[in-house]
């Protein structure tokens, strides 16, 4: 039961591809186990904020293929109540292209009532997809 | 579900290739200032325009230019704009304003323009050379054939006051009515 034993036993499937001697003398594959389980826990936090960056850019050229940018989108989704989020909206994006087409439709409608609201007089009213449904 | 696995690339069914397929795009540079066509030319070369975009992915497309030579910068940057570069050695810095550089190679502007806007990695060499650059609208036949599709030019050319016909200039409202005496130049 010795503890160098033990290290060896639960660190040699981590630290099998680790350059230089790292992967074999104690000294150097201690510090090494552990700089790489500091780097797993900082990636984990990372992570997230790289898949959220990554869906961004997917549906941002998604949208544009649409003729519609990224950031018109999703306000306007959001004045819709359409509260879907970035991840799904990638996945439609890629595997539900009409679903897709059809929001982007929704968002630029909203965009279009939104702007004869804001430029015109106020006489007319502003629009179907402007209309704010109350909950029963 | 398959937001962050390869699974897609690795099946071998015909819709992912196409999917995954690189294709050829063409644009032409006359009367366009060369940074909007960099800028359009490097997300395509990037792949950023595909909404299956992965940084590892290299899904980038081939874009061809056309008619760099004709390229219009808007101000004074013909005159003003300087490249520079020095090779290391002492008494080699080198400037070169826009116009002179372009006389020595009328590529040069819109590749160094594309060159500064890909990521600074690894990446950019291989996107560089997907990038096709010729002078005039002469392009080889081997690139001919490869094309699938041209890109919208991004500036709307502004047409010439010759390019007017008598009708539209006749139509045009007068800002305001000269005095009888008035001698037109």
């Amino acid at each position: 039961m010795s503890l160098l034993g033990m290290f060896w036993n639960q660190t040699v499937c981590l630290l099998q591809h680790f350059r230089g001697r790292k992967n074999r003398c104690y000294s150097l594959a201690v510090r090494a186990v552990r700089r790489a389980f500091v780097y797993a826990s900082k990636a984990r936090k990372a992570k997230r904020r790289s898949m959220r960056q990554l869906w961004i850019q997917r549906v941002a050229a998604a949208s544009r293929e649409q003729h519609m940018k990224y950031p018109a989108l999703i306000h306007n989704l959001l004045k819709c109540s359409v509260a879907l989020n970035r991840r799904v909206l990638c996945d439609l994006s890629i595997t539900e292209p009409r679903s897709f087409q059809s929001l982007t439709a929704l968002a630029h409608a909203r965009r279009t009532e939104g702007l004869r609201a804001a430029l015109g007089d106020g006489a007319e009213p502003p629009g179907v997809f402007s209309r704010i449904t109350q909950l029963q | 579900m398959s937001s962050f696995s390869r699974s897609a690339q690795l099946f071998s069914s015909h819709k992912q290739w196409a999917t995954f397929a690189r294709s050829w795009l063409l644009i032409d540079a006359r009367m366009q200032p060369p940074g909007k066509i960099a800028s359009v030319c490097s997300v395509r070369l990037q792949g950023k325009h595909k909404p299956i975009y992965h940084p590892l992915s290299d899904i980038g497309d081939h874009v061809v230019v056309m008619n760099t030579r004709h390229i219009a910068f808007s101000g004074n940057k013909w005159e003003q704009k300087v490249y520079s570069s020095h090779t290391g050695y002492p008494g080699s810095f080198k400037q070169l304003t826009a116009a002179q550089m372009h006389q020595k190679d009328p590529t040069a502007i819109i590749k160094l323009a594309v060159y500064g806007m890909l990521p600074k990695n690894l990446t950019r060499r291989t996107m560089m050379q997907r990038l096709q650059l010729f002078p005039d609208d002469l392009l080889p036949d081997d690139i001919l054939r490869n094309l699938t599709e041209e890109l919208p030019q991004p500036r709307e050319i502004p047409r010439k006051l010759s390019e007017y016909t008598q009708e539209e200039r006749d139509a045009f409202p007068m800002l305001w009515t000269p005095p009888e005496d008035y001698r037109m130049k």
